[in-house]
């Protein structure tokens, strides 16, 4: 079976759900959407394990253009987040545009129609004049790769996906990983567990997270008066773009945060072992921020432990850890984060002349303002090549993106253009500029992270604040691309005449 | 030719052991005679905490390596010694040493040295601790495990102690390539480095520290009948090994250790009087002076198996390292 649609959005987040509503609201009505679970969410409907909840201000950690009143806390857990965006589609009237169960499988180009041709697990073929890939960076998990782990016997949970049929209340249990899912899920699990082990291999900067509830009368206000709202949202996106200024780049204001960070664990953890086993030994900001109030606490509860030991292996009873010691565990949480596809997305991408993305992508990930990739005409990427923020919202950014796409999809209708393909010399000007001006920051100041490759390249991050990113996807220029219209396709036989 | 760190990296991943590899109640520890015990009772006190002290000198040095695998390989170390002395304390338990629970108390050269190691070895550069954790690792390490294989007929001593030579002859292999690495660094930044350390409170506190320790050790394995020369020969490694690298003579630290050396292993030289007066002063060092003992010094444990955290220690199998009466 094949649909036909102008747009085809790949993905039901708060990224695609996003674009869907700007696509609307630009006139664009014949939008599908696919995804690949039974629900929309994406990430915040995956992301249930014990504490979860957003490291950035809700207020801010939502779209300008559909605010929520009501957030009960400054940082809102997991599942209030999953309900806003269900309320989002709802309240939109999108779930009629999407497609549930229905995982992508393929996307190729069919040049002489001048449509993507998309092709899902339940044999359903899409075809669409526009394609915006929303499917997140974030959305994959798998256990890592450690010694002997397939001969362990006990539970096994990774956070992204986390089993809730385990009861892990009297268990002992390890914790692999001590990133942003990790701090969240430790002091819940010391709440209930017999015993925590905090498996550590890197320590990450902490930083204190003042997660207070919205009183009453402040949501009250919000609703009633919008802007109040927005001018809380515009203060809370002021103080973050501040902090892009040692967040971003390796300046001394970099040096602030670091004594900030330490000033933290001085006051928070009073054995200076255990302060010098969690003093990271990289520039604050090279990896992602770490921000919790009581992680630091919970390490410190009699039935936690951290344990910075490497895992020599696994055991079918638990971890043995280069000490000589085995640890005998019921269960074991894997935060250790998302397969991170800075390769391109996890299926087959292909373009102009049978290029292959993934070919293309292969090393070095690049696009034009993360969005646009020469030779694969009419294609939007949300959260792209060296669009994510390292001191700001991601959705500040993914609207960035939104108004990019919608921009560009807004041409290629008013045009009746054929194609729409970024010039390879633009692109290959604008990511050397990218690279140039990455140099200068914390990220690449010497640690290994997931934002880089393993040779060390950065094709994850924006370097610069985020005013600038909104700037630059604002505009949206056409003298970027080649553009073929559809009636000189036609013309010259490279579009059949409809 | 240089070493390859990732193959060295690669191996020390594959030649992981546990103390629950060994049988700590197969037969042999009634070879220990009643006579014997005190002696090696006290011997092994100083030999597990010798380890405990070297593993926080690779922590130390774990954060100034100079390559990331390097950074591995001494976070590796810093666990491999835990578990040198994790297992030395498990022969101890074995051999009716240590009661339920109970951990040696360290000497006081040895809380002299943790002292030292935690208020200055993170802030000394590779130059120094790259100098000093071999010649620790060949002298002591060395000279001591040698000597008790040939004193202790116990076979799970020997097993145990396999396991613990392969571990080290890898330490030691790391420590001098490293060693040579430091020594192609610039004449005037090894200089400027071995000047500027000379003149800091961290290298003096540190010699002061040093010479009594070795000397106790000296006197401790004489007292057990053995001769000094077993720690002379381990010495002299010391400086036949750095000598086979290329760059190594060019680090000053390294030239004075060798002299040092030169002077510890002479038995009639006239340092053994000052070294030894150095040791009767640290006997009377006051306790009240000496700072409550880190918490890194208490993770040691001789239970094979962890169930639950330190403070659990009533739970069967529990780790014991928080009860140590040690403060």
């Amino acid at each position: 079976m094949t649909r036909t649609c102008t747009t085809l959005v790949i993905g039901a987040g708060f990224t695609g759900l996003g674009t869907a509503i700007k696509l609307r609201e630009a006139g664009v009505e014949d939008v599908v959407i696919l995804e690949r679970a039974d629900r929309v969410g994406g990430t915040w409907r995956d992301a249930t394990y014990p504490g979860a909840a957003c490291d950035i201000p809700s207020l801010l950690y939502s779209f300008s253009f559909a605010p929520n009143p009501s957030w009960s806390r400054a940082y809102s857990p997991s599942a209030e987040i999953l309900r806003h965006i269900e309320d989002l589609a709802e309240r939109h009237g999108l779930l009629p545009l999407i497609e549930l169960q229905t995982e992508v499988t393929a996307l190729e180009l069919d040049e002489e129609a001048g449509e993507w041709v998309v092709s899902t697990d339940r044999g359903t073929t899409f075809r669409a004049r526009t394609v915006v890939v929303a499917s997140g960076p974030l959305s994959d998990a798998s256990l890592p790769d450690i010694r002997g782990l397939e001969s362990y016997e006990g539970a096994r949970i990774l956070s992204a996906r986390w089993d809730h049929d385990q009861d892990l209340a009297g268990k002992h249990v390890a914790v692999i990983g001590t990133g942003a899912s990790a701090v969240q899920i430790v002091p819940e699990l010391v709440k209930t567990a017999a015993s925590v082990k905090v498996f550590q291999r890197t320590a990450g900067w902490v930083m204190p997270r003042v997660d207070l509830p919205i009183p009453g009368p402040a949501r009250l206000a919000f609703a009633a008066v919008p802007r109040l709202q927005g001018l809380a949202r515009t203060a809370l996106f002021v103080s973050h773009e501040v902090a892009a200024t040692g967040l971003v780049w390796d300046t001394p204001v970099t040096g602030l945060i670091q004594q900030l960070g330490r000033a933290h664990l001085r006051l928070t953890v009073r054995d200076p072992w255990l302060r010098r086993q969690l003093t990271p030994d990289f520039r604050a900001g090279c990896k992602r921020m770490l921000m919790s109030s009581d992680y630091y606490p919970a390490l410190q509860q009699d039935n936690c432990k951290l344990i910075t030991w490497p895992i020599a292996t696994f055991t079918p009873d638990g971890i043995q850890t280069s000490d000589g010691i085995r640890h005998e565990l019921d269960a074991v949480v894997f935060a250790t984060g998302y397969d991170v596809h800075l390769d391109g997305p996890p299926y087959p991408v292909t373009g102009l002349g049978g290029r292959s993305l993934s070919d293309d992508w292969q090393g070095h990930a690049e696009a034009y303002k993360s969005a646009s990739v020469h030779g694969y005409p009419n294609l939007f990427f949300t959260t792209g090549p060296n669009s994510g923020p390292g001191h700001n919202s991601l959705l500040v950014y993914v609207e960035g993106q939104i108004d990019y796409a919608v921009s560009g999809i807004r041409t290629i209708l008013d045009r009746d253009l054929h194609q729409l393909d970024v010039k390879a010399d633009v692109q290959r000007r604008y990511n050397e500029q990218m690279q140039r001006r990455l140099a200068r920051t914390t990220w690449m100041s010497g640690c290994s992270s997931w934002y880089l490759t393993a040779d060390g390249h950065n094709a994850s991050m924006y370097p610069g604040f985020a005013t600038q990113y909104r700037r630059q996807m604002k505009t949206f220029r056409t003298r970027d691309y080649d553009l073929v219209e559809r009636r000189v396709a036609r013309a010259v036989g490279l579009a059949p005449v409809g | 030719m240089a070493m390859d760190m990732d193959l060295m990296l690669a191996k020390i991943k594959d030649r992981q052991w546990a103390l629950a590899d060994i049988d700590w109640d197969a037969p042999g520890a009634e070879t220990i005679t009643d006579e014997f015990r005190p002696k090696l009772k006290a011997f092994m006190a100083d030999l597990c905490w010798i380890e405990n002290v070297g593993a926080r000198g690779f922590a130390a040095m774990a954060t100034k390596a100079p390559t990331p695998t390097i950074a591995e390989i001494y976070r590796y170390f810093h666990a491999e010694e835990q578990r040198h002395a994790n297992a030395e304390l498990a022969l101890m338990k074995r051999w009716g040493m240590l009661d339920e629970g109970e951990l040696p108390e360290p000497s006081v050269n040895i809380r002299l040295a943790i002292e030292w190691l935690d208020t200055y070895a993170d802030d000394m550069p590779l130059s120094v601790l790259g100098t000093v954790i071999p010649m620790l690792e060949v002298a002591l390490d060395g000279a001591l495990l040698k000597f008790l294989l040939e004193e202790v007929h116990d076979p799970v001593c020997h097993q145990v102690f396999e396991h613990i030579n392969n571990d080290e002859s890898r330490h030691i292999a790391v420590d001098f390539e490293v060693l040579d690495m430091i020594g192609h660094a610039k004449a005037r930044k090894l200089a400027i480095e071995f000047v500027g350390n000379l003149a800091s409170p961290g290298l003096i506190i540190g010699a002061l520290m040093y010479v009594p320790l070795l000397n106790r050790m000296r006197n401790n394995i004489v007292d057990m009948g053995l001769q000094p020369e077993r720690l002379y020969t381990a010495m002299g490694r010391f400086k036949k090994l750095g000598d086979r690298g290329e760059h190594t003579h060019r680090v000053p630290l390294y030239q004075v250790l060798k002299v040092h050396a030169g002077m510890v292993v002479d038995p009639r030289h006239p340092y053994h009087l000052v070294a030894n007066r150095m040791v009767w002063l640290s006997e009377r060092y006051p306790r009240a002076l000496l700072r409550p003992i880190p918490t890194w010094f208490k993770e040691l444990t001789y239970e094979p198996v962890s169930v639950g955290t330190t403070q659990d220690a009533d739970l069967p199998g529990a780790r014991t390292g928080d009860r140590m009466d040690v403060a």
